[in-house]
Parts: structure tokens; C-alpha cells; sequence
């Protein structure tokens, strides 16, 4: 290495701590997940390899991992396109010029800066069967339908947390079409409007085309959210019951932590992980996706 | 229909902005219930038995729950261990991140894009995939239970996010100042901390804004990491205390609001750069 290259090449001194730390504690871990999954290992004693007899095992006889699956394709889809949908309706009248509008921005997004940990311990007393909220509202007013075993019940319970999602996420969404539409230029809507668009077909035909670029940065972002979803299932449901909400971050907590498998969890996570970069790889590389909503 | 005898009354366009008003005040207050029940069962009485509503009705206000955590619970004390965490990884995350961004944004060195793809490869990693090889590395570097074995991971894993906000911010920067500045006989180190930075600020307050929340947030990382309670940041008070306050919703509830204050300030203080910041590249073409 001459001392011209070095010259030529002086990014690499800026680049050098960025370069350490991504090496150190990503590049390595994602080696060291490979390598963990081939072994039985507790975390303390000698580890034993075994091959790939943790995929066969996960794949062919595991419920709460094939439950962590079913899940996460719950979640995807039940976060994701709620989340949008009336995320795009508030940023669409919280750009419109009505009063308070700033308050009301920072309403709504104000669960997406308060700890999961937080709001899951707020809503398991929103979802308790005795003295929560829902079920003495139902009682005092006679809405039945109110008293649920909202996250007792392991048929509803994947779908009372996933609400708690929608509530703590709907706000970043509004947020991005807030950005998204404050990009516009304004001579595209108001041409629209002079022409006789009305508001409906205006928003269907010229505006939600024009925010392409943020549905798929929030797709993105949903899809990523979803298979990292560990704090608020933990302190709601801690995975259950037997294991209805599992997710697979919970699913490699518990494997890891609880039950002292750490070779079984570092296959869990291989797995996870491949589902999270090949998702998004399409995403970034078929559809154009982007993580940040600007140029 | 549209626009006919309405005009000089009250034009549709008043009536729709109307409706959309109450609408979106009506969501409001509902979005709002989690966050005031928490304030309202932290404020409960002490003395009051099986809070109704989820604690939403309380018989008169009393700040005795506070009292109480403040003497039962080291609160400071984790207080400070968020700090020490959270401020340490927004200040490294700002330093490296904008050092990174502004190379891969102006200067030319060996294998640029291919470094720059594995940085964004970081942020389609889901955070669970690394816990268990990180508890793992902190355990070989004797970094468990010390604030360093969460400031390197969380500086680590903030730095991609960073470096993407701040990349297209300062590519957005004219290059005339910059090649003046070369001409002058000024480094790229010095381009970088005398003529890009002091410009950066609402790029850089979106990244402390960010890496403020996930670090104070952060909570698996911290849970395999910090075992001894003295060290615990405010995220794993609850869990601390669960079996403690179990049957006193009003102590736990206080501690949720003190874990929860700090982010609503700094995001308060911080907000009128979020939507600017998220757009920065955007706005500029």
C-alpha cells in the first residue's frame, strides 16, 4: 500500500469506525448463527454437532414454531395495510389545513415514541376480564359483545395484540404521507381540482399513485417491524396462550434464554433471518423500495 | 349540486373541512385513552380498593403512588443507567454515522458501493436474529452488566439508519462551495466538519431524535445484557418491579409514566424537525 493509494483511498479512514462496529456486531453474529445452528448446545457445555437435525426438527416437528410462522403472516398482513390505509386518511385531512392540525400529529403519533414494554402493561388492564376497561365498559352500558377473553382466549388473542400494534404504529404511517404529500406540488393537485376531480377520484387517481415511493418504504418498514416484534408480545402475552401469539423473536428468546438452547434458538434465527433478507432483497431490489422517503 | 346554494352560507368545501374536523378530534381523544389511563391510575389514591374501568375513575388525585416508587424503587438510579446508555450511543451514532455518510457521499475509495449495500443490509436485519451471538460476545469481552455492552450494539446498529438520512442530505449539498473550499487548500476533514456539519442540523436532530427513542426503547438486547438490578435501564423496571407492585396498579403506573416522560419531551422539543427531516431529500429533488 503506497502512500497515493492511501491518499486516493482517504474515504476509508472516515468509513473505518462505521466499518469496525458492522463487523464486530453484525457480520460476525450472522457467521456466528450459522455455525451455533449446526450444534446441540446449551450455552455452557461442550456443544455437540448434529448437522442440520435442528432445521428437520423445526420444519417437521415443532407447533410453536409452525404457530410463530402462521403469526407472522397475520401480523404482516393486519399491521401493515390497517396501518396504511388510515395512516393515508389522517395525513389526507391533517395536510388539509383544518385547525389544531400540528396537535393532532403529534396525538397520533405519539404511542410510536412510548416503550412496547409500557403499553403492553396499559393494555393487558384495557384487555382484563375483570376491571378492565373493554369489559366494564360492556358491562355498564350493556355492549355485551365488549366482555371478550380479549388475550386469554388462544383463538383471539394473536389478533387483540395485533391491534395494539395497529394503535402504536398508525401514527409513523400518517407521519411518512404527511411528508409524502407535503412533496407534492401543489400545481399537480390544484390542476386536478380546477379540472373538476372530485376529492374521491383526485386522491384515487393522481394523489395515492404519486405517493408510490412511501406504500413502499412503509411495506418495507412493516415487513421488518413485524419479524422484530419481541417487547410488546412479550410483556402482554409472553408468547401465549400456549403459544398462540408466538412470534419467532419470542420463539428464540424462549429457546435461548428459558430453555437454555442456544444451538436450537441460533437455528431459529438462521431462519428468521433469511425470511427478513429475502423479503426485503425483493423488496428493495424487484419493487424499488426504500427505507427513507427521501430522493 | 357541488356548489350552487350554498354559497355565501357555508361552501361544501367548509362542511367537509368541518366533518373531517370532528372526525379526526373524535379519534383523537380515543387514540388518547391508553396514554391519559396511564396518567390517571398513576394519580389513583392509595387507599382506593378494585379500580373500576381499568383505573379510568378515580376517587379524588394524590401523587402518593410517585412517593411511594421514589422510596420503594431505585428509580434514579435506573434513571441514570438510561442515560448513561442512551446519551453515549446518540453521541457515537452522530460522530461515526456522519463521518461514514459523508464519504460515501463525496469521496471515492476502494470497494464504496459494496460497503455501502452491507450497511443497509443492517437495517433488514430483524435485532432477535443478533441477541444470542451478542449476549455471547458481551460474555467474552466481560461486557455483561456494563453500560459499554449495550452503547456498541446500540451505536452499531443506529449507525446504517443514520448513515441513509444523512447520505442523501448531503449529497443534496452544492459541490461550488465545496471545490472553492479545495481550491482554498482545505482537506476533505475539514470540508466534512467546517463546511457540512454546521448546515446539518436538521438532518443530525432527526438522527438524535431517532437513535434517542430506540436506545431509551430498547429492550431485548437490554434484558439478555444487564442481569444485576443496580445496572437495569427504566425499560426493564417494570419487570423488576411486576411482582412487587403486582397488586398495586398505582406504583406500577407511575413507574410507567417516569419511563415514559423523557421521550415524550424530547420528542416534543425535537418534532418540528421530523417531518422536515424525513422529506429533507425529497424537498430538495
Amino acid at each position: 500500500m503506497t502512500r497515493r493509494w492511501l491518499i486516493d483511498n482517504q474515504g476509508l479512514f472516515f468509513m473505518a469506525p462505521a466499518m469496525l462496529l458492522f463487523v464486530v456486531f453484525v457480520l460476525y453474529p450472522i457467521f456466528y448463527i450459522f455455525n451455533a445452528s449446526m450444534y446441540d448446545w446449551d450455552g455452557i457445555n461442550q456443544a455437540v454437532y448434529i448437522g442440520i437435525q435442528n432445521y428437520i426438527e423445526m420444519f417437521t416437528n415443532d407447533r410453536s414454531f409452525g404457530l410463530s410462522i402462521r403469526n407472522s403472516i397475520y401480523w404482516t398482513f393486519l399491521t401493515i395495510f390497517p396501518q396504511m390505509f388510515l395512516g393515508f386518511i389522517l395525513a389526507y385531512i391533517l395536510t388539509s389545513g383544518i385547525p389544531l392540525q400540528n396537535v393532532f400529529r403529534i396525538i397520533f403519533f405519539m404511542p410510536a415514541i412510548i416503550s412496547p414494554v409500557v403499553l403492553g402493561i396499559i393494555w393487558q388492564r384495557i384487555y382484563a376480564p375483570f376491571g378492565g376497561l373493554l369489559a366494564d365498559l360492556g358491562r355498564e352500558t350493556g355492549a355485551l359483545f365488549l366482555i371478550q377473553p380479549y388475550i386469554a382466549d388462544p383463538k383471539i388473542a394473536i389478533f387483540s395484540t395485533i391491534f395494539v400494534n395497529v394503535w402504536q404504529w398508525t401514527g409513523f404511517s400518517m407521519l411518512m404521507y404527511v411528508a409524502g404529500l407535503q412533496g407534492l406540488s401543489q400545481e399537480v393537485l390544484s390542476a386536478a381540482e380546477v379540472d373538476g376531480a372530485g376529492t374521491l377520484q383526485r386522491i384515487i387517481h393522481i394523489v395515492l399513485p404519486l405517493l408510490r415511493h412511501v406504500h413502499l418504504t412503509l411495506i418495507l418498514l412493516g415487513v421488518i417491524g413485524t419479524l422484530q416484534t419481541f417487547a410488546l408480545v412479550f410483556m402482554l402475552t409472553k408468547g401465549g396462550p400456549n403459544h398462540a401469539t408466538e412470534m419467532l423473536p419470542t420463539y428464540i428468546f424462549q429457546k435461548a434464554f428459558t430453555l437454555q438452547s442456544m444451538g436450537y434458538a441460533s437455528a431459529v434465527a438462521v431462519v428468521l433471518l433469511v425470511i427478513a433478507l429475502g423479503a426485503s432483497i425483493f423488496q428493495v431490489r424487484v419493487l424499488g423500495s426504500r427505507f427513507t422517503i427521501g430522493n | 349540486m357541488r356548489r350552487s346554494v350554498f354559497i355565501g352560507v357555508k361552501s361544501p368545501r367548509h362542511i367537509g373541512k368541518t366533518l373531517a374536523f370532528v372526525f379526526v378530534s373524535i379519534l383523537a381523544l380515543i387514540w388518547l385513552v391508553p396514554i391519559i389511563m396511564m396518567l390517571v391510575v398513576s394519580l389513583m389514591p392509595p387507599d382506593q380498593r378494585a379500580p373500576r374501568f381499568g383505573g379510568m375513575l378515580i376517587k379524588g388525585v394524590s401523587l402518593q403512588n410517585y412517593v411511594t416508587v421514589f422510596a420503594d424503587a431505585e428509580i434514579i438510579q435506573h434513571f441514570v443507567n438510561s442515560m448513561a446508555v442512551t446519551v453515549p450511543s446518540v453521541i457515537l451514532v452522530v460522530l461515526i454515522s456522519s463521518l461514514a455518510a459523508f464519504a460515501l457521499a463525496r469521496l471515492k475509495f476502494f470497494a464504496r458501493d459494496i460497503w455501502f449495500y452491507l450497511l443497509i443490509m443492517t437495517l433488514m436485519l430483524p435485532i432477535p436474529t443478533l441477541v444470542v451471538p451478542i449476549f455471547q460476545i458481551n460474555k467474552a469481552l466481560g461486557l455483561n452488566d456494563s453500560y459499554l455492552g449495550l452503547i456498541l450494539p446500540y451505536t452499531a446498529l443506529g449507525v446504517p439508519f443514520a448513515i441513509v438520512i444523512l447520505r442523501s442530505f448531503f449529497a443534496g449539498f452544492l459541490r461550488e462551495i465545496e471545490e472553492a473550499a479545495i481550491l482554498d487548500g482545505c482537506t476533505p476533514f475539514g470540508i466534512y466538519w467546517r463546511i457540512m456539519m454546521p448546515v446539518s442540523w436538521p438532518a443530525v436532530a432527526v438522527v438524535i431524535i431517532w437513535q434517542f427513542m430506540t436506545s431509551w426503547n430498547e429492550f431485548i438486547l437490554a434484558l439478555v445484557t444487564m442481569n444485576s438490578v443496580e445496572v437495569k435501564p427504566l425499560t426493564l423496571v417494570p419487570l423488576v418491579y411486576s411482582g412487587q407492585f403486582m397488586m398495586r396498579p398505582g406504583p406500577m403506573f407511575a413507574i410507567l409514566t417516569l419511563i415514559t416522560l423523557p421521550v415524550i419531551v424530547v420528542y416534543y422539543l425535537m418534532q418540528r424537525f421530523m417531518v422536515s427531516g424525513l422529506t429533507s431529500g425529497a424537498v430538495r429533488g
